[in-house]
């Protein structure tokens, strides 16, 4: 039997339980994934073949290369205290040292989260009026030509690989038309002042989160702008602009809020295919140079701060969904 | 409202519809002409609102009577071609439609809803004045919708809000723009009797007010209640219009005259098992109880929602369950059934405990109980046909064959009165009275000892509510073996019953033979529930 | 009231036009490309190669003949394995009635969910260096996830209608009612999620590839050579874009082929929309 809601104090009082006790939910859920994250990386390291040292040693696997690596991973202590030796170390900012140069962790991370975060927040910026924007115009358009045009431009790349998408821009940007730089090589870390080189990259990475939010919100409004309460409105005159903005947008938003947190890790993705494509010395170079040279420390200390920024950015996203539809469980 | 000062001839109409003709043609859509299989939805009505009476349309579902209203809204359906002249006040058409969630903006507070209304018509005010006026109006509109505690409820989410309390933010709305003319879209369909009379009530109270209403409906206790004009509509026309008292009266139509006959004096079976004039509790009487329910308590998410210390239920005897929605009544049933886990207390068959989950009974304890479910259309396999569905029941717990079973199905589909031709198809091609006996069908065709029949007759129209009681009664005439336990909250199913159970917020109020219950209740819930119709006339305030 | 959406020819026609290109080269490329010519210097023009040499002076066309059929099969594969594991997890966490085994279930995968796909696969890679089958496993693997949690949403929607509770009333087997109905009312989503899911698949294998994950640096793989002659872009252009135009017309127009046919299928009841009255007067 669904219970006819209650209207009463009584009832607002069990939904705010309600409330809290999803926002705990939430909460453990995101305490289970730093967990599970920080376990992960670990254990990926303990899972290397055979004798890791050996295996890390890789093309110069001499005797005094492997000694070195066994003494920096610690790998004649067993599993448990290296897990929570590495650990406390997090808690305290220590990453540990780099096989390759030896220098901490620590400096790796601080040179490259520079460009990243420029990037990310250039991006995040420009990503959420250029979507609600698009998907309004289309959807206030429906079916004619502007919306068939967005839709099918939106529909058809927010599949397509950054890398391809990328260097087809490139070809087109720098090398035949040369209104771009190809890439960011020669600017160092300042690209702030060089914002010519930053169009192409932000570009290719607002590509693919851009179409599919575009699509959310224009799906979105139409359908709320065709629901009984947005006809209700209209038929009591209440003008057609507030209708859009105030009735039918909030209501739309809440797909798009909830498609935020898929978007972030096409962002992360994203981040590091455009760093490798631009040749930008951010966080995804230096994972990337990381993953090619087996640096097991560097790698286990970026994939923590990646896998951690995904793991707050998803919460604040289901918080944010959760706002815009008070209704809807997401999902927790 | 039925007072003699609003007579029709020196009354001018507050809104008018003249001749009106809405025709959808057939596949293109929008096309100009009326193609040769042309579909008038509504074929040459006329129709007038007068302010401060309630105008009502009866009619069936698909008889044309929403597109009717919706004319009135300026609104039509895509691609209709449309004639005639719709003539309203200036000024937007107040509707409260059938689901008022629908109508209420799920991201938006009740106060910003109601505000934005307001705002509309404060804009010629000084700028200053505006904010206390909108304040003012709302407040106003409010108590006129009989919204109580207003203050706390327009801090609100719609859907923090109870369905009545969402149905009287719409009336606030639809009031707060000053509408002369109100349509309200079948405002009572699916409520319990408590329920209705306070819609019936509110909506007199908007007539007062000197609004034109125009009521669709095809509940015709409500209408008797209200109307102070009648038309019947079926296919797309107005069989016949006046005073309900002369339509009711000396209807001229055969389709109004069925639809208006007097209920059957009494669906009861013609012989009632010995026990018509009982004791009150079951316990000390002749024949053991077939079922026997014990200090049942069962829950919701750990809250509970039904305390029940004793009820049984006799072979061959019918049990109505009366209660108000949220009174534990369907929970009840499906604990018998075993769809319901969660609860503490025992329910036992002829003596032996039934297991609570359905998972955990043999077949001869599925085949005992059996339960028909409130929507029909919900609880059958959308691309299977009704005949193969239904028989599936004897090949899985009698154990009988395919072609016997299917040969056996299809007899108690006939004897329903539901044709082979029809039930070889799939479900979304049956109405929804038809899957409701295909429903009961296929719970039969099981040999059931117990049948729950939960709210079958809850949202169809009078009609094919009437044809599906007169099976019922016929059931209980054919198989005097079969026990019933009929959930309900209406009046006329109830009346079926050897014995009625009220439930009122999760705990029995009264418990006895149903005609004692009808003619003297003593539970204030009772007699709100049980009460017949005709009272309403008199009791709504005049 | 119910009317057929005009399916989109337009958008069918563009996207079959886009896919049958790369698709084509992909599957059939590998049967004429024939055997491997003399090596060309790097990135030279012309020279008998029609399209030009690649960084270490192979005929640019006939890598291009070769390399599709990685990504395509890999794509595929990993779609088909994703859903060959969810499919059964995501059933039986939405019909079990028993809380805990949903949780065994579903938990796990809720908080792998929170894990960048392409970070899990470099971490992974940066251990193991997988080929091409450890690349189709992986791609499966951090698929899962989401694929299960669809296809428990789905199956759920489905099986906490009455019908299925009438079935239980008849006693139906588990097979009949989680098969026969709750799989068969899932099918239409999905099978959108399928198609949408193929188009991720081919995103990662593509990009993971373009990564250096699960691919040998010198492999006929349109991914790989977009990465290796980017260096050469300035002199030899065509060893990078035409492997880069072949993946964007693949993810392109089988999206687009996909949208047609999916929205050509489905079928959205058309509201009550407001038209101007007919003849509309107020009285004076």
């Amino acid at each position: 039997m669904t219970g006819s809601g209650t209207g009463g104090g009584a009832g607002q009082a069990a939904r705010g339980g309600d409330l809290r006790a999803w926002l705990v939910r939430r909460l453990l859920l995101g305490a289970g994934q730093t967990v599970a994250v920080v376990l992960l990386v670990f254990a990926l390291t303990e899972a290397l073949p055979g004798d890791a040292a050996v295996a890390l040693a890789g093309d110069q696997p001499d005797p005094a290369r492997i000694a070195a690596i066994r003494e920096a991973l610690h790998l004649d202590r067993p599993a448990h205290e290296r897990l929570v030796a590495w650990a406390a170390g997090l808690l305290h900012g220590d990453l540990g040292t780099s096989l390759t140069s030896g220098r901490p962790v620590a400096t790796y991370l601080a040179n490259g989260v520079g460009p990243t975060v420029l990037l990310a927040a250039l991006t995040v910026t420009l990503l959420v009026p250029l979507s609600v924007g698009l998907g309004v115009l289309a959807a206030r358009h429906e079916g004619r030509f502007v919306d068939r045009l967005v839709s099918s431009v939106t529909l058809a790349v927010y599949a397509v690989p950054e890398f391809a998408l990328g260097v087809l821009l490139v070809t087109v940007f720098a090398l035949r038309l040369g209104w771009l730089p190809p890439t960011a090589v020669g600017f160092g870390d300042d690209l702030l002042a060089h914002p010519a080189a930053l169009v192409l990259p932000v570009l290719v990475l607002l590509s693919r989160p851009v179409c599919s939010l575009v699509r959310l919100v224009r799906a979105g409004m139409i359908d709320a702008l065709a629901s009984p309460y947005a006809a209700q409105a209209r038929r009591y005159g209440i003008a057609g602009a507030r209708v859009r903005y105030a009735h039918a947008l909030p209501n739309a938003l809440a797909p798009a809020a909830q498609q935020l947190a898929r978007t972030i890790d096409w962002l992360l993705c994203g981040v590091i295919v455009v760093e490798a494509l631009f040749v930008i010395p951010g966080l995804g170079t230096v994972l990337i140079n990381a993953v090619a040279e087996r640096d097991v420390p560097v790698i286990q200390g970026l994939a923590v701060v990646f896998g951690l920024t995904a793991v707050v950015l998803n919460l604040g996203a289901d918080l944010v969904a959760r706002r815009f539809a008070p209704r809807a469980g997401v999902a927790a | 409202m039925n007072g003699p000062e609003f007579l029709y001839a020196t009354e001018a109409p507050v809104a008018e519809i003249e001749d009106l003709r809405v025709v959808m043609p057939e596949g293109a859509r929008g096309g100009a002409g009326e193609a040769p299989g042309a579909r008038a939805l509504v074929d040459g009505v006329s129709l007038r609102l007068y302010a401060g009476r309630i105008t009502a349309l009866v009619g069936a579902s698909g008889s044309g009577k929403t597109t009717t209203a919706a004319a009135l809204l300026g609104e039509y359906p895509a691609g209709a071609h449309v004639t005639g002249t719709v003539r309203v006040p200036e000024g937007p058409v107040g509707y409260v439609p059938q689901h008022p969630a629908a109508a209420l903006n799920p991201a938006r507070r009740v106060d910003a809803l109601l505000r934005d209304i307001a705002r509309a018509r404060v804009r010629d005010l000084p700028r200053r004045d505006r904010r206390t006026a909108v304040t003012e109006r709302v407040l106003r509109a409010c108590a006129e919708a009989q919204l109580t505690d207003a203050e706390t409820l327009l801090r609100r989410y719609p859907h923090q809000l109870s369905g009545g309390q969402q149905q009287r933010v719409v009336l606030a709305q639809a009031l707060l723009t000053g509408a002369r003319v109100v349509i309200a879209d079948e405002p009572t369909t699916g409520q319990d009797a408590l329920t209705k009379r306070r819609i019936v009530d509110q909506l007199a109270a908007v007539a007062r007010q000197g609004i034109a209403v125009l009521l669709l409906s095809h509940d015709l206790d409500v209408v008797h209640a209200l109307a102070d004009d009648l038309h019947i509509m079926c296919a797309g026309r107005i069989l016949e219009a006046g005073p309900p008292r002369h339509v009711r009266t000396a209807p001229r139509h055969p389709w109004t005259r069925a639809l208006l006959a007097p209920e059957p004096a009494s669906y009861a079976r013609a012989d009632p098992p010995e026990t018509t004039e009982p004791t009150d509790t079951a316990a000390e009487n002749a024949p053991a109880p077939l079922l026997r329910i014990r200090s049942l308590t069962a829950h919701h998410h750990r809250t509970p929602v039904l305390r029940l210390p004793d009820l049984s239920l006799r072979p061959g005897e019918c049990l109505a369950v009366v209660g108000r929605s949220g009174s534990g009544k369907t929970t009840l049933g499906r604990c018998v059934a075993g769809l319901h886990r969660a609860y503490d207390g025992e329910i036992r068959l002829d003596g032996e405990t039934l297991p609570r989950s359905l998972r955990a009974r043999s077949r001869a304890q599925l085949a005992a109980v059996q339960y028909v479910f409130q929507d029909a259309r919900d609880a059958f396999d959308e691309h299977r046909p009704v005949l193969d569905q239904v028989a599936r029941t004897a090949v899985r717990l009698r154990a009988v064959p395919t072609a016997d079973a299917l040969a056996e199905a299809a007899d108690t589909l006939a004897a329903l009165g539901l044709p082979v031709a029809l039930v070889r198809r799939n479900p979304p091609q049956l109405s929804g009275g038809e899957l409701q006996r295909a429903a009961l069908a296929r719970a039969l065709l099981a040999h059931p000892r117990v049948l729950v029949c939960d709210e079958i007759t809850s949202g169809l129209d009078t009609l094919t509510r009437r044809s599906l009681l007169t099976h019922l009664t016929g059931l209980l005439r054919t198989r005097p073996e079969l026990s019933l336990v009929l959930i309900t909250h209406d009046r006329d199913t109830a009346a079926l019953a050897d014995r009625t159970a009220v439930l009122d917020n999760g705990r029995l109020a009264e418990h006895g033979p149903t005609a004692r219950l009808l003619e003297a209740p003593a539970h204030p819930t009772t007699a709100a529930l049980l009460r017949p119709p005709e009272s309403w006339v008199a009791e709504a305030p005049a | 009231m119910r009317f057929p959406v005009r399916a989109r020819p337009g958008r069918f026609l563009l996207g079959l036009l886009l896919v049958a290109g790369p698709l084509l080269i992909a599957l059939l490329g590998p049967l004429v490309a024939g055997e491997p010519g003399p090596r060309a210097a790097s990135f030279t023009l012309g020279g008998g190669h029609g399209a030009g040499a690649d960084f270490v002076g192979r005929d640019v066309w006939r890598q291009v003949l070769l390399g599709g059929r990685t990504v395509v099969l890999t794509a595929l594969s990993a779609t088909a394995l994703a859903y060959a594991v969810a499919l059964p997890l995501g059933l039986t966490g939405a019909l079990t009635h028993r809380r805990w085994l949903e949780d065994l279930l579903m938990r796990p995968l809720d908080v792998l969910l929170a894990i960048p796909s392409l970070l899990l696969i470099l971490l992974v890679a940066a251990v193991f260096s997988p080929g091409t089958v450890g690349l189709a496993l992986l791609v499966a693997l951090v698929n899962i996830p989401d694929a299960a949690r669809i296809v428990r949403a789905t199956a759920a929607e489905a099986a906490a209608r009455p019908a299925v509770e009438a079935l239980r009333m008849q006693g139906e087997s588990w097979w009949r009612m989680a098969v026969g109905y709750v799989g068969r009312s899932a099918l239409r989503t999905l099978a959108a999620d399928a198609g949408t899911r193929l188009t991720g698949v081919l995103y990662l294998v593509a990009t993971a590839a373009f990564l250096g994950v699960g691919v040998a640096p010198d492999a006929a793989d349109w991914a790989v050579m977009v990465d290796r002659n980017r260096t050469g872009l300035f002199v030899q252009p065509w060893a990078v874009v035409l492997p880069a135009v072949l993946i964007v017309a693949l993810t392109m127009g089988g999206n687009l082929l996909l949208d047609a046919a999916l929205t050509s299928r489905g079928r959205r009841p058309t509201p009550l929309r407001p038209l101007p009255r007919p003849r509309k007067e107020h009285p004076a």
